[in-house]
């Protein structure tokens, strides 16, 4: 079964590999080389530069600003749907009358376009009608500017994304619980232990791949976040929730800045490969 | 194996419907909101006169059509055969050779059309080749309560004017602005900037933001917020539409005619009659209004650029400019329309307004114009919200501006 | 006893938290039948005051199914080149032998495209569509679309091929049946469920898709349903009974496959893990 035959394999390989150098690695050559020129379009026209796109973006404001503000994003949505994923998958974990109809609703808001979702809450952020606001006002609390306040706006966009995708971190986390077998916590109630000691002496550590995982892809997605903030806040008010894909679709497409747009650009896959790195160190490691 | 025929199924049939995807005789790109309304009934009207046209139309925000249609242009997409712009886009898309010349494609422009907004259509601006026909005659309008004040007339009047009417009243702030990032804010920091002797680009072409005058524009700009309403940072025209004609607000820096047509229709505002529009206030130099006006062009590569012509030359006639202005009340370009008695009866202060018009500041004539107003507006809103000084803010936003220009 | 009572608090919760995270697609329903008039009201109930289709009749005007049509040919198309590409690649790094550890670096150099930000690529995509005569259309969407959808394919079909039992293949070459015939008769009927699991996914990827969408369509009559329902998200903030019929026409058929998500995710993430 296993023969050696490297042309067959080229040949298999070869639909995917002329897609990947038609969409990936050419396209990567070329932004590489433009991050050394100033040029608003191509090559044509463009002057050398050398490294002086990098150094300008590292001392501009709003690309400090962008880059904290999507560390800032990446590990607040990280945090809270990692938390929330294991809060619903513990729920969710034992007997569950109706589970067949419980696991896909609590899935449904994944599947949804993000645009959808940010139309529902841009509607739900509004101060004066938004359904939010109109919650707090029926209990008597002050509304709240979940898109104008500068401070606020980024726990909001938080908020959406933690709805939209604790459902995925939700699903691998219950993976992780339902594959403990149950005799060990058969062993453990004979040892007569308490279900905190159950919880941080048992489930915790068998579950730590399974929210490492979830940790993992949370983090990588939510580093590219674009089109959430594209629709709720534009990078607003101010800076305040501005992050590096819309910085590099402002300069790229708005201003056809296309040297410090590439630059902006290599960066982030820097960035995205080193992640890519502890994913990989993840995944061989567990072999 | 069924499966691998459905899959030759499926793919037979979406490459045959991506090559037959339906192509439209007419395709217009435009704003949103009363714009997209304006443009609506134009090509409904349009096409009762054309049975059987077909005609597809975007309506996208400010942002949104900016984007497109460069993006368009750039690639010689030949998505679109009629563009609305902002009469400060249109000195890039004229120089860069993206639009067809009208001369060239017949129709002209005749006498009737006010003489500032056919400048800006024009590059070189005011003399050269026709690119374009104005389509709104938008000039920036100031708005105040006759009930609640007297007409300020210079912006310090406006300070002291919105601080007593905030202290005399609780449920009225003392003015409303557009705080939104981008071309909101600018918009209406430039007539307070202008009037002020300030300058984003100075005559010579050079960045000139950092300077006192400017300096004491945006003070007094900061001022004003204190007498705003909460969120002011994120209000757009509809947010101040409704504090107007709401009643909840004295006065609004500016008023874009679109925006309020029906200042005294009982049914829609809860203040009738009580709302001046008058030309912005000055203070050490005179009033300064800014021209907005928005003109219909046909890009150089659209598909079809004979219909697009007509469609222009059918929707800035008199005739369809005065049925907008009285079914809308989109401000018209013509002069004999604003003359109308007819449309003078409905809006009182169209001959305010037309005097405004004919003698408005258009934006700097800079291809960068868009570059550099998004680049202010970002910093004139980090002013606003206080993550930035007046003083820092400015001076970074020349040095961005500075390097913008030189590009 | 007391472990019982615990029991029942947990499935209550269970209940009441799954009712919470619908709140906000029950509101996007009940919105999309709800007059206009009920917006600017401050009540919190999600019953409508009373019901019109009026937000329909719109969008169908607005050629909405136009733009479906469009969502759901990018779609077809997206899934299906993906699958050409994907299937006998995962094969081929599942069963063939390569030298020099060739196929960990292709499979490290898919992930890492996988994580590469969408719109890093983007610039020098406009130039390789451009060059084919593909901007703005929807041709040229399915092709820039094989960015996300073909790590996603190679990395979850990887599994699927492992699950399918090396002795059927070997029992077949013995037959002396062709690679053809092995992967038609044995290899691809085994992996029927994970194909389509795999197939779904895509579906909904592209069919949800809005970066690439937008900067690379610019004709109206090329949208598809994300791009289209971001032009309805305005400066007037009052489309909210179109959005929500538009949001809601446009989720339901990924709605009817969640059950398929639900079996399909945790294999096409963990790849390592099982």
């Amino acid at each position: 079964m296993h023969r050696k035959s490297g042309l067959l394999a080229l040949a298999l390989l070869s639909p995917a590999i002329v897609l990947f150098l038609a969409l990936t690695i050419y396209p990567l050559a070329r932004v590489l080389a433009l991050s050394l020129f100033a040029t608003d379009y191509g090559f044509e026209g463009a002057t050398y530069v050398g490294t002086e796109n990098y150094s300008e973006l590292f001392g501009h404001r709003f690309f400090r600003t962008a880059a904290w503000n999507t560390l800032v994003f990446a590990v607040l949505a990280t945090v809270s749907e990692v938390g929330i994923g294991l809060m619903l998958a513990l729920m969710v974990n034992g007997r569950l009358p109706g589970s067949r109809f419980v696991i896909p609703a609590l899935l449904a808001p994944y599947v949804l376009s993000t645009m959808v979702v940010t139309a529902i809450w841009r509607a739900w952020f509004h101060y004066d009608f938004g359904y939010l606001n109109n919650l707090l006002r029926a209990v008597e609390l002050p509304p709240v500017e979940w898109l104008f306040n500068p401070d606020i706006a980024m726990l909001s966009l938080v908020m959406v994304d933690a709805w939209q995708t604790s459902p995925l971190t939700f699903l691998i986390i219950l993976a992780g619980l339902q594959s403990i077998p149950e005799e060990i916590y058969e062993a453990a109630s004979v040892d007569g232990a308490g279900p905190r000691h159950v919880f941080f002496g048992i489930t915790l550590p068998l579950i730590i791949p399974y929210l490492f995982l979830a940790a993992l892809l949370r983090s990588v997605d939510a580093f590219k976040i674009f089109d959430k903030v594209y629709a709720l806040t534009g990078g607003g008010p101010g800076l305040a929730t501005e992050t590096l894909s819309m910085y590099v679709y402002r300069l790229g497409f708005k201003f056809f800045d296309v040297g410090a747009a590439s630059a902006a650009a290599i960066i982030m896959v820097v960035i995205s490969g080193l992640l890519a790195l502890v994913y990989a160190y993840k995944l061989v490691g567990d072999k | 194996m069924t499966f691998q025929r459905n899959v030759a199924a499926l793919t037979v049939a979406a490459t045959l419907t991506v090559s037959v995807a339906a192509a439209a005789d007419l395709v217009i790109a435009g704003r949103d909101g009363g714009y997209a309304e304006a443009l609506g009934m134009a090509v409904e009207a349009y096409q009762a006169e054309n049975s059987g046209l077909e005609i597809d139309r975007l309506e996208l925000p400010y942002d949104g059509l900016l984007e497109k249609v460069t993006i368009s242009m750039r690639e010689n997409a030949a998505a679109y055969d009629v563009i609305m712009l902002d009469d400060t886009w249109a000195t890039e898309f004229m120089s860069q050779g993206w639009l067809a010349d009208l001369d060239v494609l017949g129709g002209g422009i005749d006498e009737d059309f006010v003489s500032a907004t056919v400048a800006v259509s024009r590059y070189p601006v005011g003399t050269g080749t026709l690119y374009a026909v104005p389509f709104v005659g938008n000039v920036e309008m100031f708005a105040y309560r006759s009930d609640l004040m007297d007409r300020p007339e210079t912006w310090t009047d406006v300070v002291a004017a919105a601080k007593k009417v905030s202290e005399e009243n609780e449920d009225v702030s003392g003015v409303v602005f557009r705080g939104m990032k981008a071309n909101p804010i600018v918009t209406g920091f430039l007539p307070i900037l202008w009037a002020h002797g300030g300058q984003v680009v100075g005559d010579d072409g050079e960045a000139a933001l950092d300077s006192p005058e400017a300096l004491e524009a945006l003070n007094l700009y900061l001022e004003l917020k204190e007498y705003a309403p909460k969120g002011v940072e994120m209000y757009n025209s509809s947010e101040v539409r409704d504090a107007l004609m709401q009643g909840t607000t004295a006065m609004s820096i500016e008023l874009w005619p679109s925006w309020a047509p029906s200042l005294d229709d009982p049914e829609k505002s809860r203040v009738p009659g009580k709302i001046e529009v008058v030309a912005a206030p000055g203070e050490t130099v005179g009033s300064s209004p800014m021209l907005g006006s928005w003109l219909l062009a046909v890009p150089a590569d659209a598909p079809h650029p004979e219909r697009a012509r007509d469609f222009i030359d059918f929707v800035t006639s008199a005739e369809f400019q005065k049925k907008l202005a009285l079914e809308i009340g989109q401000p018209p370009t013509r002069a004999s329309v604003y003359a109308d008695p007819e449309v003078v009866a409905k809006y009182r202060w169209y001959p305010n307004q037309l005097a405004a018009l004919e003698v408005a500041k258009p934006r700097p004539r800079i291809k960068q114009w868009n570059r550099v107003e998004t680049i202010l507006g970002d910093y004139l809103q980090l002013a606003l919200i206080g993550d930035l000084s007046p003083e820092v803010a400015l001076e970074e936003a020349d040095a961005q501006i500075a390097k913008a220009l030189s590009r | 006893m007391v472990r019982k009572r615990h029991d029942k608090i947990r499935i209550g919760l269970t209940y009441l938290v799954t009712a919470v995270f619908l709140v906000p697609i029950v509101w996007m329903i009940t919105t999309s039948v709800r007059p206009p008039i009920d917006y600017v009201s401050t009540s919190i109930s999600l019953i409508p005051s009373q019901i019109t289709l009026e937000h329909y009749r719109e969008l169908i005007e607005a050629d909405l199914m136009g733009k479906a049509m469009n969502s759901l040919i990018v779609a077809v198309g997206t899934t299906t080149l993906a699958l050409i590409a994907a299937f006998p690649a995962a094969y081929a790094l599942v069963r063939l032998r390569f030298p020099a550890g060739l196929d960990i670096v292709f499979l490290m150099f898919v992930l890492l495209v996988k994580l590469t930000p969408p719109i890093s690529l983007a610039i020098p995509l406009y130039q390789v569509l451009r060059s084919m005569g593909l901007l703005d259309t929807l041709a040229g969407l399915i092709i820039v679309y094989q960015v996300y959808a073909l790590p996603f394919a190679i990395w979850m079909l990887l599994g699927f091929v492992r699950d399918v039992p090396v002795e059927y293949e070997e029992a077949a070459l013995v037959d002396g049946a062709s690679l053809f015939r092995r992967l038609r008769s044995i290899v691809l009927p085994v992996m029927m469920p994970g194909l389509i699991a795999t197939s779904v996914f895509l579906a909904i990827l592209s069919w949800n898709e809005f970066a690439y969408a937008l900067l690379f369509i610019q004709s109206p009559e090329n949208f598809t349903l994300p791009t289209f329902i971001a032009t309805l998200i305005t400066e007037d903030e009052t489309f909210w009974g179109k959005l929500s019929a538009v949001g809601l026409l446009a989720s339901l058929p990924i709605l009817l496959m969640v059950g398929f998500v639900q079996k399909g995710l945790t294999r096409g993430f963990g790849g390592g893990i099982k």
